[in-house]
């Protein structure tokens, strides 16, 4: 609070400073005790007014992206001054107590938002390289768990998601809920029987169906096991509807499920294959191949309709802007970091938009702030975290939000290690490292 | 020919000119909308050299005549950036230039209401003061407008500094019809300044109707610009007449007419007129609380009130069709609205919950205030601790939830998935009879309102209020009977049981209204509407409900924007800006906080700058401004 103050009368001195000329002025200048009186009590009320809109101002601009929930605390000051200052000046009463009522309105609904939970919504799911086919069924499935709900062992917790977005229609487990969409426990054993044989699904015969679509494409066929009957209501979730789950007033011929393989969740067939893998191994049964429901895929998206694999597709998601191989210096002008900050021993980097990068004499006193709330205990990991959640830990008077959070998807694991070497040893007033 | 007669050709011929110059542009438009007309004749000539490719929506083929959605990269050329978050300047620059645009459009329709009852009225001295209440309420609107035009030029230069490559893609979509967009500006604007200014030598006879007629030209103007700009938003959300590399196929009324933007249509024209009705109301309520003299008191008071009344009156069915939309979004892409209602986004359906309750309770509050400056309204004031009951009651049901995204440390707290004692209660169909409760409560206040200085003299009246307060009783006991049966049945069976409540909400609604202003025809006066006599608190509740409203608006308006996740154009064109995540409930609801508070404080400004001009005003301009004579009971 202490703080506040003094930053407030350092930025409104030049109010508080006309206040204190009207108030010697009102002294000198007004010979009726009662009028002298009322015109003092009214500055010093305007003085206490101007304060309270100071220290507002100084708190909203402190806290902007930092501590949100604190924000509306500065409304609550305004509407206290404008109530104040109505009270003594009458003439511009009515529209005081109208500010000071809209701010109290705003102050409470931004209260009220920051009282609730707060959830953040990440950045698009980070992409990988990986190579499924050649993986043991248990990785498969591990990998399948991460895209369904977003790490190994989420299965069970309510709200975990991942890329595939699964959970948000469909349950996994007994008893759990699901409204809108099949609950998936037991569909190994379930696909294979009840739905290949419900004469509604037409196993065989596609132009006995009536669906939206009767076959994922021309010729495709319907499904001959379970495994395909997967595949395909993956591909083509209108070629067969679970009766009481299509699309509202279509009387269940239409699905509202979008193919997997399409945007937006735009999963490949080696994905496909790991989430399939899930599915069997979490119920204890011995998992198809990779081999086997990579063709299951196969029979019901076309060529030309198949999503790339991770290694081929292009694009700024996946594009890595320096890979390690670079020398440091090299990698920090392709990430742009030159641009903001001035880096000791790098050629061109002499920005100011960030701070200076003697990360050997800050990152130890960093980490000792009482303001940082990050969880390095080393200079190495203080700049990790810097680097890839720059947002923890703002160092004063810059700005939050102007370094890209997107570092740690655009650099990789060698190039970001460089980055952390070489700034772990730039030191103030000593000679830079050599650069590798 | 006599010169009355010569007056009527030549207004009609005036008139006519009008409305052909206003239709020029967009006859001149038309050839462009062919686009995808001519296109099939070309593709015969030229079928080896053209592409096709499949609507991502309507699922038609059509020819590619348009580049691919760019896959943009975070840098300089696709994202330029000054040393702040472009996206909190565009979600700025983008809300004032919403709140300006809805004020400037809703206004002239509230206008054209309000001066067609002048019209129609029999009473003369009524007709006057409905007249200079909407003169009123355009001049109002006449300093807004140019800062709309203002705000929309900021916006435009926003999106072309900090987001070039996605508006460079959005304009060579809507390219057909931009131009147009532009031309029907230059009309709206034309138009609502020929209005405005042809007021006073229109004010007679057949004049009148010629302007009159003006003002449905000018919303029908400024409807059909906002359907454009509506359009945008559309495709940004479902995206159709684009394949799915997010290339243009041809056909501009696909691009215009996606799977969202009728329901986007009503929500805003519903929105716009509850916002213009509460911006007025709060004008109104300044003034009232400004005035120095009992006859602007009186003028201002019942100003409030008829803004008060046009705004509610659109507040009202914009729930039903808010829930339209949300049916639509499901339709489109349930994950989209499992985003929405269930997931990432859901906290904010709960402070929309809230903020639905604030308006309709200071709405409430205000009828009950009114009451105070109608003599004979006692009897019904006894009776309001028992609305507030029920109001509370309906109001708790409707802001308890029933599932939430949580942590797994929420989750173990709380015990399970669903709160052990709440998680029992906040089923969907228990919250759409909080709602409804709601609603039915407030057309009752206001039937009470209505009927409150007046005793019915039709022989049937004691009939009829037997009837009234049955058909009252059973909307309640058929809303919560409805409620607490959905806790009996299946949840997709439980969803169907909105439609028989809102259903009854609406029956209330219409039939009682009608019974009401039937029954009340004629009726004995128990004594006059002192207005200008109601309490200072009823001001502020005005003001409540504007504030909240703004509000309101703006927190729908993020929740819209945000459902796209990732995405810029959903699913086909991606946002690889630095900030293509979606910010906590705390910082939007602090930024929908800045961006009302901006908005109020720059509206008082031009409220402040009217009365300015209003002081300079002759002093003879303002006879005709209704003072605190008696005023008919037909008034409100």
């Amino acid at each position: 609070m202490g703080d506040l103050i003094n930053q407030a009368l350092e930025m409104g001195w030049p109010a508080f400073a006309l206040l204190a000329g009207l108030l010697v002025y009102f002294q000198v200048s007004i010979s009726d005790p009662v009028a002298k009186k009322r015109a003092t009590l009214r500055t010093i009320i305007g003085m206490g007014a101007t304060l309270l809109l100071f220290i507002a101002i100084v708190n909203y601009k402190e806290n902007f992206y930092g501590e949100n929930r604190l924000l509306p605390v500065s409304l609550v000051m305004v509407t206290a001054a404008s109530f104040m200052v109505a009270v003594y000046f009458p003439n511009l009463g009515a529209l005081l107590k109208i500010g000071g009522l809209m701010f109290f309105v705003a102050a409470f609904l931004s209260g009220y938002g920051n009282w609730l939970p707060q959830v953040e919504g990440g950045f698009p799911p980070k992409e990988e390289k990986l190579e499924y086919s050649g993986m043991t069924a248990q990785q498969l499935a591990d990998e399948g768990e991460k895209i369904i709900f977003g790490g190994v062992g989420k299965n069970k917790e309510q709200g975990a998601i991942g890329k595939g977005q699964c959970p948000l229609c469909h349950a996994f487990h007994a008893g759990m809920l699901g409204e809108r969409a099949p609950n998936l426990q037991g569909l190994p054993e379930r696909a294979g029987k009840e739905r290949l044989e419900d004469p509604k699904y037409s196993k065989g015969k596609p132009a006995g169906r009536d669906y939206a679509q009767k076959e994922a494409f021309p010729g495709s066929g319907t499904a001959e096991n379970a495994i395909e009957y997967i595949a395909e209501s993956h591909s083509c979730p209108n070629c067969y509807v679970v009766a009481g789950y299509g699309v509202k007033g279509t009387n269940d011929k239409e699905s509202p499920m979008p193919a997997i393989h399409k945007p937006p969740i735009s999963l490949s067939i080696d994905e496909l294959v790991a989430v399939d893998t899930w599915l069997f191994v979490r119920e204890g049964r011995d998992a198809p191949s990779f081999e086997e429901i990579s063709k299951a895929y196969e029979k019901f998206i076309p060529e030309a309709d198949r999503p790339k694999k991770q290694e081929e597709k292009s694009g700024p998601p996946s594009a890595l802007m320096a890979d390690g191989t670079e020398p440091v210096d090299q990698i920090l002008a392709k990430a742009q970091c030159v641009s903001c900050h001035t880096i000791p021993g790098i050629p061109g980097a002499n920005g100011t938009i960030g701070p200076k990068l003697v990360e050997g004499t800050n990152a130890p006193n960093r980490i000792k702030d009482k303001d940082y709330k990050g969880t390095a205990k080393s200079t190495s990991d203080y700049i990790m975290e810097s680097i890839v959640s720059p947002s923890t830990y703002v160092v004063k008077p810059f700005p939050d939000n102007t370094m890209p959070k997107v570092f740690g998807q655009k650099l990789s694991a060698g190039a970001l290690k460089k980055i952390v070497d070489y700034l772990s040893q730039v030191y103030e007033g000593k000679e830079p490292p050599k650069i590798s | 020919m006599g010169l009355v007669t010569r007056k009527k050709v030549f207004s009609i011929m005036a008139l006519c000119a009008m409305v052909g110059l206003l239709l020029f542009p967009v006859i001149v438009s038309l050839p462009s909308l062919a686009i995808g007309a001519d296109a099939p004749d070309a593709a015969k000539k030229e079928e080896a050299k053209v592409e096709k490719g499949r609507d991502v929506y309507y699922k038609t083929e059509g020819i590619v005549v348009g580049a691919p959605a760019p896959k943009t990269v975070d840098g300089p050329k696709d994202y330029p950036r000054y040393n702040f978050e472009s996206r909190v300047l565009l979600w700025f620059a983008n809300q004032q230039h919403l709140y300006y645009g809805s004020f400037v459009l809703a206004v002239p329709i509230f206008c054209m209401v309000v001066e067609f009852m002048g019209v129609v009225t029999k009473d003369k001295a009524l007709a006057k003061r409905y007249d200079q209440l909407a003169y009123d309420f355009i001049k109002i609107s006449l300093t807004a407008y140019s800062l709309t035009a203002v705000l929309g030029g900021i916006l435009i230069f926003t999106f072309l500094t900090l987001y070039p490559a996605f508006f460079g893609y959005l304009s060579s979509i809507f390219r057909p019809v931009m131009h147009i967009y532009a031309l029907m500006f230059v009309a709206e604007s034309a138009t609502l300044y020929i209005y405005y200014y042809g007021w006073d030598k229109m004010k007679e006879g057949f004049l009148k109707w010629i302007h009159l007629s003006m003002s449905v030209i000018l919303n029908i103007i400024g409807t059909l610009l906002m359907f454009l700009a509506n359009s945008w938003i559309g495709f940004m959300m479902s995206p159709a007449g684009v394949d799915e590399q997010g290339r243009f196929l041809g056909n501009i009324w696909h691009v215009l007419h996606t799977a969202l933007w009728n329901p986007l249509n009503l929500h805003r024209i519903l929105g716009n007129m509850a916002f213009g009705g509460g911006v007025v109301a709060a004008y109104a309520a300044y003034k009232f609380l400004a005035s120095k003299t009992d006859e602007d008191r009186a003028h201002y008071d019942w100003m409030g009130y008829i803004a008060m009344a046009l705004g509610v009156a659109f507040l009202i069915p914009l729930p039903f069709a808010g829930y339209w939309l949300m049916r639509e979004v499901y339709a489109y892409r349930q994950q989209m609205g499992i985003t929405l209602m269930g997931g990432l986004l859901a906290w904010l359906f709960i402070i929309q919950a809230t903020m639905i309750g604030i308006l309709f309770l200071s709405t409430n509050y205000y009828l009950w205030q009114a009451m105070g400056r109608m003599r004979g309204a006692e009897k019904y004031q006894r009776y309001i601790k028992y609305l507030v009951f029920i109001l509370a009651c309906g109001y708790l049901v409707f802001i308890t939830p029933h599932t939430m995204v949580m942590t797994p440390a929420e989750l173990k707290a709380m015990g399970g998935q669903q709160h052990p004692v709440l998680g029992n209660y906040g089923v969907m169909s228990a919250k759409n009879g909080g709602i409804n409760v709601i609603i039915t409560t407030t057309v009752l206040s206001f039937v009470w309102y209505m009927r409150g200085n007046k005793v019915s003299t039709v022989s049937w009246a004691k009939f009829g209020n037997i009837f009234m307060g049955v058909f009252f009783a059973c909307a309640y006991v058929n809303i919560v009977g409805l409620a607490i049966y959905g806790y009996y049945i299946p949840a997709n069976v439980r969803v169907g049981l909105s439609v028989p409540q809102v259903a009854t909400t609406l029956s209330s609604l219409f039939f009682m209204f009608a019974l009401n202003s039937v029954m009340m025809k004629g009726a004995k006066q128990t004594g006059a509407i002192e207005w200008g006599k109601i309490s200072a608190r009823s001001q502020y509740a005005l003001i409540m409900l504007a504030t909240a409203f703004t509000w309101m608006m703006g927190l729908m308006g993020y929740i819209r924007s945000s459902v796209r996740l990732f995405w810029h154009v959903n699913e086909i064109m991606r946002d690889n800006s630095p900030w293509a995540y979606t910010h906590t409930v705390g910082f939007a609801a602090n930024m929908i906080s800045f961006n009302v508070l901006f908005f109020w404080i720059s509206i008082l400004f031009v409220f402040w700058l009217g009365s300015l001009a209003a002081k300079k005003a002759p002093a003879g301009e303002k006879a005709g401004v209704p003072g605190s004579a008696p005023q008919p009971a037909g008034s409100h």
